[in-house]
């Protein structure tokens, strides 16, 4: 089940290998792609953990499930990048998630995002695992380019809270491609760059083998109850209230991402970095959910400090018997 | 010349980053045309920045001599990514991200995507045809040339026969462009030509001396200078569609040992190169053109992968 199906030479020898793993052979296809960047290691480490789950429910070593359709499998797709220990691999600097449809023909970068492509195109659902961008942590959420029925429907089977849309932007990214080839696909975001987050991962790993058994990808053969569903909260563009810093200097956050703040909460400070003096003090402009929260403390002017997602409340929500 | 900050930003330690718009205002009443310079949106790209230097010595120099020649109105941005250029690399380093990735729609708030907008903004509202200058990335050695998209074609084309270049290469659209500067002004309506010419980290001063005539000669044909003389010679530059252009890419990972000049007139069959094997002593593969026409891009860094460019060559037969 772990194939390889792309071997790029290199100048000094060995070549660089993409492998890609397969469960099960008939029935829709769930894709899941990691390490589109070299630090992203949250999804490198959240897709292990799928394959070893996945392994031994094949080898019949978990009784609890039975494979009933298909998944495959990419955890690293930015080989060298991985290699070099950074987001980008240095020869190119190129952002892998800039390269699709990717060229057989091309260049490494182009070659590889070819072969995901190509391998991956035909399946009916399809996750990216990443983490936040560079000097942020994100809380386990869901990125969707739409919020059409099927996502809705995808979202609730992953049982994760919180529910983004983005805007459509680059083309050339791999969960555009997947969309313009009508698979029902997200990007399931969580923690930092260069660090694996177990809870986080624990989070979303249940969340997928909850989606698994909710589509009949696996079954679970356990007469369980099963708990109570997570609602999940879907959060439009005009939903998101960013908080910008106003100076640099120093950040010291008071709050973690995944919490919900208060608006006017305190979110942390800036100070000047010779005199150590408060320079800034930042304050949720709303209420809501703290999605993303810069990590890395040495902040610039303008720079966005975190990002709040806010909700407006249903009318049966002002109702005074209303919890 | 009148200097304004553009953008402004306060950094942890040391000066802030400011994008500076230099303008050489018009003498007239009203500009015949506003025509803007733009360089150093990568940071390792500097040959930008030194025709733009020329430009600003001769445009002062006219400023004081014959000030009424100045019948438009030219802006100039110089270092447009400041912390990229100080640090000589192509993104702007705090980000790791190509700020010329960030024009257009973008939904996610960060300091680069606003210093993008920023930019574009301004330039804009103070343009009625843009130049745009890069040299290559760290791989490849570039002729002087306009590179447009084919929608662009008719609108730019004519700008770009008067910059003196040695070719103008009309490409297809790729999606990746929707994302860049240049290509964001052209849909803004805004003409905008992008230059790319030599190699980054390093200033070709033949290359840069033949823009430097050309964007002198795109002032002065568009009536921004009024410069009787002296009249500047331009040879008409080669238009090249996309079916005249051949590609050459490695077959094998090695070293690309470069047996051909950039700018070479070339015959089918004329050696560029040798790819070798730099562990096992071995030539991988001899490289050679597959039809006769200008050489007009070259590897110049060794190191190759396979499928990566090694020339390309404005064909006389579509190839």
């Amino acid at each position: 089940m772990k194939e390889k199906v792309l071997s790029i030479p290199t100048p000094f020898g060995a070549s660089l290998d993409l492998y890609k793993n397969t469960w099960g052979k008939s029935g829709d296809t769930l894709s899941i792609v990691s390490g589109l960047q070299g630090d992203h290691l949250n999804g490198i480490y959240l897709n292990s953990c799928l394959s070893q789950f996945l392994d031994s429910v094949v080898e019949g070593v978990n009784p609890n499930y039975t494979l009933k359709g298909r998944v495959i499998s990419f955890p690293v797709v930015n080989l060298n990048a991985i290699r070099s220990g950074s987001k980008l691999w240095p020869y190119d600097g190129m952002d892998m998630d800039l390269a699709f449809p990717g060229n057989p023909q091309g260049e490494t970068s182009e070659a590889l995002a070819s072969a995901i492509l190509t391998h991956t195109a035909d399946s009916y659902w399809g996750f990216i695992l990443q983490s936040a961008p560079p000097h942020y942590e994100d809380a386990p959420h869901i990125q969707t380019l739409k919020l059409d029925g099927r996502i809705k429907n995808l979202s609730r089977d992953l049982q994760i809270e919180t529910v983004r849309k983005r805007k459509e932007s680059a083309k050339v990214n791999l969960l555009q491609q997947w969309h313009s080839h009508d698979t029902v696909a997200v990007t399931l975001s969580s923690g930092s760059p260069r660090t694996i987050n177990l809870p986080q991962c624990e989070i979303l790993f249940q969340g997928i083998i909850h989606f698994m058994v909710a589509e009949k990808i696996l079954k679970d053969r356990r007469k369980i109850k099963s708990e109570a569903p997570i609602k999940s909260r879907f959060y439009e563009e005009n939903d998101e209230v960013p908080v910008f810093a106003s100076t640099a200097g120093m950040f010291m956050k008071e709050v973690k991402a995944g919490i919900n703040v208060q608006a006017g909460q305190k979110i942390g400070e800036i100070r000047d970095i010779y005199s150590g003096k408060r320079r800034e003090e930042l304050l949720a402009p709303a209420e809501g959910f703290l999605v993303t929260l810069r990590q890395y403390p040495i902040v610039y002017e303008k720079e966005p400090i975190a990002t709040i997602l806010t909700t407006k409340k249903s009318w049966k929500e002002y109702l005074p018997w209303s919890g | 010349m009148q200097s304004q900050c553009i953008f402004s930003i306060q950094t942890p330690v040391g000066p802030p980053v400011e994008i500076i718009r230099h303008t050489f205002p018009s003498q007239s009443a009203k500009p015949i045309k506003r025509v803007s310079l733009v360089a150093g949106l990568h940071g390792d790209e500097l040959e930008g920045l030194y025709i733009c230097h020329r430009l600003m010595q001769a445009l002062k120099k006219l400023e004081d001599k014959n000030p009424s020649a100045l019948k438009g109105e030219v802006n100039i941005y110089p270092a447009v990514n400041p912390q990229a250029l100080e640090t000589g690399t192509r993104l702007w380093p705090f980000f790791s991200v190509d700020i010329n990735r960030t024009f257009g729609e973008n939904n996610t708030p960060s300091l680069t995507a606003d210093t993008a907008k920023a930019l574009f903004g301004d330039i804009k509202s103070h343009s009625d045809l843009v130049v745009d200058f890069h040299a290559s990335n760290l791989q490849l050695m570039e002729l002087p040339q306009i590179r447009i998209i084919q929608n662009f074609e008719k609108t730019l084309v004519p700008f770009a026969q008067l910059c003196n270049v040695d070719l103008i290469w009309v490409h297809p659209h790729a999606e990746i462009f929707e994302s860049t500067l240049g290509y964001n002004l052209n849909q803004a309506r805004v003409p905008t030509l992008v230059i790319e010419t030599g190699i980054c980290l390093r200033i070709h001063q033949n290359y840069c001396d033949q823009i430097v005539l050309g964007i002198l000669n795109l002032l002065r044909r568009t009536g921004t200078l009024d410069l009787k003389e002296p009249s500047i010679e331009v040879t008409p530059a080669r238009l090249v569609q996309p079916e005249y252009v051949a590609m050459i890419q490695a077959n094998h990972a090695g070293l690309f040992i470069q047996q051909a000049e950039i700018g070479q007139a070339l015959n089918q069959g004329d050696k560029i190169g040798d790819l070798i094997d730099p562990v096992e002593g071995q030539v991988l593969e001899e490289i050679f053109s597959p039809c006769s026409g200008l050489l007009f891009t070259l590897r110049e860094y060794p190191l190759t992968g396979k499928g990566a460019p090694l020339a390309r060559i404005a064909t006389e037969e579509p190839a």
